[in-house]
């Protein structure tokens, strides 16, 4: 009948096997122990730097199996998803993957009470399941199996050595196989940290790509005209962002945009792509700047299921008046920066962000900038950066720095702004992106036409 | 970020208060989702302890509202502080909710006629 025995702590007596007695046998013995410590600490060693896991439960379970004179060791682990315990590792004659639902057979039963079980003959116990068998190919005779626990003494994994030779599993064995179990726990462990940081590693450096591929999308160089300054920077929070500004100059028009995706991220980023092609296509093909943005902005509110909306500023400047037509959708008041240091928000022409309502009319408004007045535009990770404390950059500070910046050339400007910023949100981190740009218009051309626009 | 709750009438109250930006947002959103769900529900947001909201946290209530509409729901806001309305008024938001200035006339707007 069944004649498994339930080991444990408590469990002792029979089917021990005698050591050979006397000198000999004694030595062997000795030897056998050490031999079998260094194996242990060569596992242990092994343990600290295979950090794959699948390897190293292939090379715990191949020493089980010698130590344990065994045919085959199994690490069984539980699948929380299905409900099952797999063959992470299987080895000894002829390597298996196998699954079963994991309250089945005797590796079930050890996984659902968390006991150790050494059965001598398992046809004879009703609790193993001979599926296994049938569907292997191996026919198993003894069995010791037992649980393997994580840090909070869950059992997370089933550690099985079948058919000892020569007999059954002794008390000895039991014992190197909880050594062998518990090793295996720390590199369960272990693994599943360094998985989890592969996979850090792995969307970091996705996100990096994506940053690469955002970057490009900027602008990589400002048009150069003798009639008009222009620099500006962006700095994505995260590795991408939803800030964008574009520049475009298109014989004595300048067109320039700064935008900002609401959130941060991948998603953030995928929207600003798609704004920034919106807006390049549009504001080159349509010559009325209210027209170009509806269309933008009907063209972001089509299937934008996850209320994705931009804020941007836009404006056209006429290079032979100083004259801006800007459109504002929902985005921050830009200044006008005097050479007489007056500093002005540009009002007017106030509408609702890109994404939101589709039918939406954009209105326009339009002001002339003097030679030697700039704007200065920026998205509100400028305003909103925060310091240690948590007090906001906040209009007031943005306004010293453009006031004693407010002569200066706008790289200058830009530069300026930004490291006010980064010096302001020291200790901080980042917050959200921050994009700047300057643009002073320096007057229209001298008849005698000496700068010639670069193109 | 602390989000509370209340059944006045057959209107859910839900006040929120704190900080609502990108870092907030991301547990904000599922949580208010979670109340565009049934028939036609009626929820009135009340934002008397937002110290500070972000266009990520503008994102989230553009969503609700439009989950909400979607299933006949009505959404009011109220108790906007002087800055978040601002924020509101710079998105161009105000023509988007509805907005009352205190609760009582949130839930008065939404009463049955």
């Amino acid at each position: 009948m069944a004649t498994a025995r339930k080991t444990g702590r408590r469990a002792g007596g029979g089917g021990r096997r005698r050591r050979p007695a006397g000198p000999e046998g004694l030595l062997e013995t000795v030897e056998q122990a050490r031999a079998e410590e260094a194996q242990l600490l060569e596992l242990v060693a092994e343990v600290s730097r295979e950090l794959r896991l699948e390897p190293l439960l292939v090379r715990i379970m191949e020493t089980v199996t010698r130590l344990l004179a065994a045919e085959r060791a199994t690490f069984l682990m539980y699948d929380r998803d299905t409900d099952e315990l797999w063959a992470q590792a299987g080895q000894g004659e002829g390597l298996t993957q196998i699954r079963f639902p994991a309250r089945v057979g005797i590796a079930g039963h050890v996984f659902a009470t968390g006991e150790t079980l050494s059965i001598p003959d398992a046809y004879a116990d009703p609790r193993f399941n001979p599926e296994m068998d049938r569907r292997t190919g191996f026919r198993t005779r003894s069995i010791l199996c037992m649980p393997v626990f994580d840090r909070e003494g869950r059992v997370v994994a089933v550690t099985q050595a079948l058919n000892k030779r020569g007999g059954a599993f002794t008390d000895l064995d039991e014992r190197r196989l909880r050594a062998f179990s518990a090793q295996a726990s720390i590199a369960l462990d272990r693994a599943h940290l360094f998985e989890a940081f592969l996979e850090k590693e792995r969307f970091e450096n996705s996100l990096r790509l994506a940053h690469d591929i955002q970057m490009g999308m900027l602008p990589k160089t400002v048009p150069e005209d003798s009639r008009f300054e222009l620099a500006a920077r962006l700095m994505p929070a995260r590795s991408v962002g939803g800030d964008l500004y574009d520049v475009l100059l298109e014989g004595d028009r300048l067109f320039f945009v700064v935008g900002d995706v609401a959130g941060k991220g991948v998603p953030a980023a995928l929207f600003m792509a798609v704004t920034k092609t919106l807006f390049r296509a549009t504001l080159q093909a349509e010559p009325s700047l209210s027209a170009a943005l509806g269309k933008v902005n009907r063209e972001l509110c089509r299937d934008n299921e996850r209320s994705m909306f931009v804020t941007a500023f836009a404006g056209r400047l006429d290079l032979r008046s100083g004259e801006v037509l800007f459109g504002n959708a929902g985005h921050n008041l830009p200044y006008r920066v005097g050479p007489d240091l007056s500093i002005q928000a540009v009002t007017g022409a106030h509408g609702v962000a890109m994404g939101v309502l589709a039918d939406h009319e954009y209105k326009t408004a339009s002001l002339r900038l003097e030679p030697g007045e700039a704007l200065f535009l920026c998205t509100d990770g400028v305003l909103e950066a925060l310091d240690a404390r948590g007090e906001q950059f906040g209009a007031s500070r943005l306004v010293d720095h453009l006031r004693a910046t407010a002569r200066a050339p706008a790289e200058v400007v830009v530069r300026e702004v930004v490291s006010a910023v980064e010096a302001f949100a020291k200790g901080a981190r980042q917050f959200d992106d921050i994009t700047v740009m300057s643009l002073r218009y320096t007057g229209p051309r001298r008849p005698e036409g000496r700068a010639r626009s670069r193109r | 970020m602390v989000i509370t709750e209340d059944r006045e009438g057959g209107v859910t109250v839900v006040a929120l208060a704190g900080r609502v930006d990108s870092l907030t947002a991301g547990e904000l959103e599922p949580r208010l989702l979670e109340y565009a769900s049934g028939r036609a529900p009626r929820l009135v947001v009340d934002l008397q302890g937002v110290e500070y909201i972000s266009s990520a946290g503008l994102r989230v209530l553009l969503c609700l509202v439009s989950r909400l509409r979607e299933i006949q729901g009505e959404l009011v806001l109220c108790s906007l502080t002087h800055s978040v309305r601002e924020v509101f008024e710079l998105a161009g938001f105000m023509a988007i909710f509805a907005v009352e200035p205190t609760r009582p006339l949130a839930l008065a707007r939404l009463a049955p006629r």
